[in-house]
């Protein structure tokens, strides 16, 4: 089975029945840019049921006369080979960051609604494709984190030994974390911002929501935490505080949590606002123009947060790909645009 | 798979299980052995016999040998004050190989990792402080993988010998033999800098 399409408007609508593979089409852009399916956690989910391997082209033109094609194969026997005009990449890493991508699903709501992790991710995973280098700290640390902890689950008074290797790891912490930290810090005083603009311009609401980062290290030396937390930490049996505990407040008001009090729609507003955002710092620092891949976008939007949404969309000079199950409802939002705008329609 | 014949089978499972080799080889190597001289075989199964069996670890250093001293142990040629120690004796013959150390070594037998519920007391380390204690060693040269295990266990072993008199160092690290500056890693490369070396080291 192979299909082919062309895009050349800045705003592609894909509309269709459900289950035709709208949503297929946005992932396999994104599969382009990061090697790896936006939706399915294993390789192996991404081919086909019954086949052997499966295949994606990709021609992205830049400027006159300047373009790439991107071509992945995974082969049958698993293995994920990625060319760039004909020349092999054989470190996908050096590839990530080249065709950067900005997907938008139903299931982000997650970002909002579940554990401090999600918004970590999210925030590392924009800083990562940015910073190369806070991208090795950060695996750095996790990995002595994971031998900190371990540490702790085996540990047994009184063993001079322990001790050692707890201060050896406390200090390794310290040295990724005195890299990280910082960087999340500079980083948000930029990008929550123009979180709160954007959720503005959507909803129209005159309230200010308040996102907060919070972390423990802002105020706080590392090297003092561990020594205050360390009795705590042996009785848990696990590190109770560095930046793997940071977190994002997402707030209406300083009472009420988007997680708790809003509704979902308002949740979809702020997670069109972070994702936007994203879009708009990572354009900004990286000089190059991410392709917004919108999935299911007007599901549980009201009509005026939709078009405010598509207005702030059109006016980005971006390629954006926006699914949907309706023509109609696609055709209205962008009247108007008509010349920015094709529309695809899939398994019709 | 299916095979015909029980002995068969089980001679391919045995292979199975070496690393590196599947269903496929393992059946390939019991087939070449099948059509070999049965005095060949018994060649063969005897080799890994003894080697199995009679194989013993040096005393001093936990190398591999054949009796209660390895042969770099054994022989006195080698410079008796200086010891590398390295992780493993894949990474020991690998330094043998490239003929520029001619100390004494000291195995490990693993790194220092509560991930793998391997801690200090698993490994050879009283035995090297021993060693060292003996006061005929003047250098300790770490030469362990420069990863998070690595470190911790060069870290916790200096640490120890921090009241000997005596010279800890570890290998260098940085920019690969032929490798190009471009594809090297931010964090190595950093290092590379910092610890940059006088012009004449290298080109000596």
């Amino acid at each position: 089975m192979q299909q082919s399409f062309s895009f050349s408007k800045p705003i592609n609508c894909i509309y269709g029945a459900n289950g035709v593979g709208k949503t297929n089409i946005l992932d396999a852009i994104y599969y382009l840019g990061f090697t790896k399916s936006y939706f399915a956690k294993k390789d192996s989910a991404v081919v086909m049921h019954n086949k052997q391997g499966m295949y994606i082209e990709g021609i992205f033109d830049w400027a006159e006369g300047q373009s790439s094609a991107i071509k992945i194969i995974i082969r049958e026997n698993g293995k994920k080979e990625l060319s760039e005009n004909g020349e092999d990449i054989k470190q996908l890493q050096q590839h990530i960051g080249r065709i950067p991508c900005i997907m938008i699903s139903p299931d982000d709501t997650v970002l909002i609604t579940e554990g401090s992790e999600y918004r970590r991710k999210f925030i590392d995973g924009i800083l990562c494709q940015i910073d190369t280098t806070y991208f090795s700290h950060l695996i750095a640390y996790n990995k002595v984190l994971a031998q900190r902890n371990a540490l702790l689950k085996a540990w047994q008074e009184p063993n001079g030994q322990q001790w050692d290797l707890l201060a050896y790891y406390n200090q390794l912490l310290c040295q990724h974390a005195a890299y990280i930290s910082p960087k999340r810090v500079a980083m948000l005083a930029q990008f929550i911002p123009m979180v709160c603009a954007l959720y503005k311009e959507i909803s129209k609401e005159p309230k200010e929501i308040i996102i907060n980062l919070d972390s423990k290290l802002v105020n706080n030396n590392l090297e003092d935490l561990f020594k205050q937390t360390i009795q705590k930490d042996i009785a848990t049996k696990r590190t109770s505080c560095g930046i793997h505990r940071d977190d994002l407040l997402l707030g209406m008001s300083p009472q009420e949590s988007f997680k708790d009090f809003a509704s979902q729609g308002q949740r979809k507003t702020l997670l069109f606002a972070l994702k936007i955002a994203q879009y708009q710092y990572m354009k900004q620092q990286l000089g190059i123009t991410p392709i917004l891949l919108l999935d299911d976008v007007f599901e549980k939007l009201d009509a005026n947060r939709s078009i405010h949404l598509l207005n702030l969309i059109t006016q980005e000079n971006c390629q954006t790909f926006i699914t949907d199950t309706h023509l109609d409802r696609l055709e209205k939002a962008f009247a108007g645009w008509e010349e920015k705008v094709d529309f695809l329609e899939i398994g019709g | 798979m299916i095979f015909p014949s029980h002995l068969i089978e089980d001679a391919i499972n045995e292979f199975a299980k070496l690393p590196g080799v599947g269903k496929k080889s393992a059946l390939r190597h019991v087939l070449y052995l099948l059509k070999k001289d049965a005095s060949e075989v018994q060649k063969f199964t005897t080799a890994i016999q003894r080697m199995r069996n009679e194989i013993k670890f040096c005393i001093k250093c936990n190398n591999v040998s054949d009796s209660d001293f390895c042969n770099i142990c054994a022989g006195g040629s080698r410079k008796q004050d200086t010891i590398c120690v390295v992780e493993n004796i894949r990474d020991l013959i690998a330094i043998e190989n490239t003929q520029h150390f001619n100390g004494l070594y000291h195995v490990l037998g693993g790194l220092i990792s509560p991930l793998d519920g391997i801690g200090p007391d698993q490994l050879f380390i009283e035995s090297l402080i021993n060693r060292v204690n003996e006061g005929t060693v003047s250098e300790i040269i770490m030469a362990l993988s420069a990863n998070i295990e690595g470190d911790t266990t060069s870290y916790f072993i200096q640490k120890k010998l921090a009241s000997y008199n005596i010279t800890v160092s570890t290998i260098s690290r940085g920019v690969a033999y032929g490798g190009e500056l471009e594809f090297t890693d931010e964090m190595t490369l950093a290092r590379s800098i910092q610890n940059r070396l006088p012009m004449n080291s290298i080109t000596n």
